[in-house]
């Protein structure tokens, strides 16, 4: 690593990834007492040649020893430096009792160097190193992580920066942070009490206090109405993560919140802070008290600034945020799981050993009628056997709001059901699935600051492909939460015969409609996605994430042949079956 | 050269008709997943309005995937120091499918009677319709017709208000009913039996929790009937102190 000041140019500090990225700091706080240089190694690899070794090693996580899967000695691990234009050459070595993998999330390369096991390859078996060979013909913000059974819950995962072909970061500074969430129980268990456990890490359920609460201050026939329809569908408004702070301590840079991963600033510097979420299960919602964030990438691809105060990270997604800190003061970089179960802290100070205020958890929100953004929600006929969301909008403030905004492909695409509602696989099917891409997401839609919303990416850039689509695919989301079951159009990925088709070179439109009450980040290997949001150009993802009852509509080019997944990014979800794949041939 | 990309694409073939298992020996992306758990739902000492000590178990046993699974229920009492064995309720082994989201259907064969040597059991096939009704009642009805030809209905029905995270009030009822008469077991036709409880549960853990609680139990129609002309009490109460448990 190097820290060097460029000051002809844009000065920036490269891979400053941490605080404790050594030296820089040394000669900053020659002082520091922090013990969290000596626990952390924060290696910046960025040789031409990269090794990589997988291990399983004891670690301090929060204040507790537990066993995280290390990379070099390190959870997460070692932030992968690469510059486009360059051949990426990483030698992954096993040292694990079982299979592994690394999966370079984001990045466009060919088929058997995804590292998805039984799609793109064999695995990596114990003690033996596969060589990942690949093009770099990209810049940003990316990751890796293991595509392993349920390695990833156990850290196996690390940040993938690749410098643009000039160098140029839009910044004075850059740091990196990658949130992830650490359980000291075994994921094998957590999967399974999820199996047999319905709510099992759900501690935020609506007691019967609550609902006198409710009759006293709204009445009983309100408070009835209300609950009737979740009574009915036999869901709970407050299922938002299924897991949850309680088992969960919430990771930035490996350091818990009480650890408090710092990085500095020079007051009046341009900072890019390339933010990612490489959680198992956790959506983030992000803040810094005090600064405006600029949004200037999203999934690594630069996107028309957008300035906000708080944006939700979905799992698997990265954005890059500018901030431009002016006083010679600390700031609280708050990542607040988005159930409000949890959180984790980290500082952007001037010096270190400085700590900001930090903000309470909010209150717990409820998906209902308001936070599905929605006026009204009825149910329909109790005889049938699956709740079905009609969300036909009856609101007036809704309407209008609509009337006014540009009209998107997806809302004049008719969604059609596969027989029967998807089968016992579905617990509920979206009678009126509608966009919400100009919708915060829950617990965020009455916040009194700006909230990043999907609506107001614009891709920086045209893309090459500018063809219409010729053909179009229907995905569902589908699940049941009682067994656990998440799928695809009702059916997990071994009930499923064959691979989605795409035809080599066509150009497609992948229509997605969430049958659920959950939120999820579906992901698709290999291939950009183009959000159909109404701009132009359309901002491109790689993971894209739908909220209840929504339907979304992107533009693929199927430009890369050979077999890829597409899946749930919440870990659990895929273990269950959400899983596809997709076979461009 | 053209020989080799037709053998690749021959090769290719069986691959593209699976889910996406790209080469023979390469793992499955996702697996199947097989799991199962032991819950005893009432594990329970029971004091009775007769001052007699009855200890009680209700317990359900499963293994299999989503869909298809292999069902054990069992209940049973034995009454404290009264010299009789114990009374098996119920022990039954079914075959469960989920058929809707919520509901699954099951079918099997089971046994109950005195646990002595010298007693014989009654063995009987049972089917069952259990899941979690609208407004979150979880039921178990069953029905089950014995080697005699007799005809048996039960329903089960329990329902939980959260008070904290951590602690439950349920209440729970159980319905007896008998489609037939039976002199072989004397059974008299027509409801039988009601059984309405109350409880407090506690968790420790989300596998451990105790409870205490109350019941009231009363003989119905032609059973209270046949009751009083013996000279027995058609009704009790007791109160309850146990643990649900799961594994």
């Amino acid at each position: 690593m190097n820290n060097e000041f460029n000051k002809g140019r844009r000065k920036f500090i490269k891979s400053a990834f941490t605080v404790a990225s050594a030296l820089a700091i040394a000669k900053v706080a020659p002082t520091w007492a922090i013990p969290q240089g000596r626990k952390f190694k924060d290696q910046v690899l960025t040789k031409d040649e990269i090794d990589l070794t997988i291990a399983k090693s004891p670690l301090l996580v929060g204040n507790k020893v537990g066993t995280p899967i290390t990379i070099n000695g390190q959870m997460p691990g070692p932030l992968i430096r690469l510059k486009e234009g360059q051949r990426a050459k990483l030698n992954v070595t096993n040292r694990l009792s079982e299979d592994t993998s690394i999966h370079w999330h984001g990045i466009i390369l060919p088929e058997n160097m995804d590292g998805v096991p039984g799609v793109s390859f064999e695995g990596i078996k114990p003690w033996r190193t596969y060589k990942y060979r690949y093009d770099v013909e990209q810049n940003g913000t990316y990751w890796y992580h293991s595509h392993s059974g349920l390695q990833e819950q156990l850290g196996h995962l690390g940040p993938l920066i690749i410098d643009a072909k000039d160098g140029d970061i839009g910044a004075d500074r850059e740091h990196t942070i990658i949130l992830s969430d650490w359980t000291f129980e075994d994921p094998n268990e957590v999967f399974r009490n999820l199996k047999v456990a319905e709510g099992y890490y759900n501690y935020q359920k609506r007691t019967i206090f609550e609902t006198f609460e409710d009759v006293r201050q709204h009445g009983l026939e309100k408070t009835w109405k209300q609950r009737e329809m979740w009574g009915q569908m036999r869901m709970s408004p407050r299922d938002i993560a299924d897991v949850t702070g309680s088992t969960y301590t919430y990771l930035m840079n490996g350091r818990d919140s009480a650890m408090n991963w710092s990085a500095l600033f020079k007051p009046g510097e341009k900072v890019r802070l390339r933010i990612i979420n490489g959680s198992a299960m956790s959506y983030f919602d992000v803040r810094i008290p005090g600064l405006e964030m600029t949004v200037v990438a999203a999934d690594g691809q630069p996107v028309k600034p957008v300035s906000i105060d708080e944006f939700r990270i979905g799992v698997a997604e990265t954005y890059d945020v500018i901030v431009q800190p002016k006083h010679n003061k600390a700031y609280t970089i708050f990542a607040e799981s988005f159930d409000r179960s949890g959180y984790v802290r980290g500082t952007l100070t001037p010096e270190i050993g400085l700590e900001a205020e930090v903000p309470e958890l909010r209150a717990v929100p409820e998906r209902g009628m308001a936070a599905m953004g929605m006026g009204a929600m009825a149910m329909s006929g109790n005889k049938e056997e699956k709740g079905m969301m009609n969300m036909s909008g009856t609101d007036g403030h809704m309407n209008h709001e609509m009337m006014h905004k540009k009209e998107l492909p997806v809302e004049n695409i008719k969604i059609e059901h596969s027989e029967g509602g998807h089968g016992a696989a579905a617990a509920m099917i979206a009678m009126n699935p509608t966009s919400r891409l100009h919708e915060p997401g829950i617990g965020l839609d009455n916040v009194d600051h700006r909230v990043l919303v999907y609506s107001d990416l614009i891709g920086a850039q045209e893309w090459p492909d500018k063809r219409e689509p010729e053909r179009q695919i229907e995905l569902h989301l589908t699940g049941n939460m009682e067994r656990y079951m998440w799928s695809f159009d009702g059916k997990n990925y071994t009930e499923v015969d064959g691979p989605v088709q795409f035809r080599h070179g066509e150009r497609l439109r992948l229509v997605m409609v969430n049958d659920t009450m959950m939120d999820h980040p579906i992901h698709l290997h290999g291939m950009w996605m183009e959000l159909e949001n109404g701009q132009y150009p359309r901002p491109r993802k790689h993971t894209i994430s739908l909220k209840p009852s929504e339907k979304v509509s992107l533009l693929i080019s199927a430009d890369a042949p050979g077999s890829w997944a597409f899946h749930c990014h919440l870990l659990y979800h895929m273990k269950a079956g959400m899983f596809r794949v997709v076979n461009v041939a | 050269m053209y020989a080799k990309s037709l053998l690749f694409t021959t090769a290719l073939l069986p691959a593209v008709a699976m889910a996406g298992h790209a080469e023979e020996g390469w793992p499955e992306p996702v697996k199947e997943y097989y799991t199962g758990q032991v819950l005893f739902d009432r594990l329970e000492l029971t004091r009775t309005d007769e001052e007699e000590n009855v200890a009680v178990w209700d317990m359900m046993a499963w293994y299999g995937g989503d869909y298809h699974r292999l069902v054990f229920k069992s209940e049973g009492e034995n009454i404290q120091d009264d010299g009789e064995p114990t009374d098996l309720e119920s022990a039954e082994l079914l075959y469960g499918y989920l058929m809707s989201p919520f509901w699954s259907f099951q079918a099997g064969v089971g046994t109950r009677g005195s646990l002595s040597s010298d007693a014989s059991m009654e063995n009987y096939a049972v089917v069952s319709f259990m899941g979690l009704a609208p407004y979150w009642f979880e039921m178990d009805n069953s029905l089950m017709v014995n080697e005699e030809g007799d005809v048996q209905f039960v329903s089960e029905t329990e329902y939980e208000w959260q008070l904290t995270q951590t602690s439950y009030l349920q209440p729970r009822i159980e319905l007896t009913a008998n489609l037939t008469d039976s002199d072989k077991y004397e059974r008299q036709s027509g409801l039988s039996n009601l059984r309405v409880g109350l409880r407090y549960r506690h968790e420790i853990s989300r596998e451990f929790a105790p409870y205490i609680g109350v019941y009231w139990n009363g003989a119905l129609g032609n059973t209270a009937d046949e009751m009083k002309r013996m000279g027995e009490d058609t009704t009790e109460t007791g109160v309850v102190l146990g643990t649900r448990v799961w594994f």
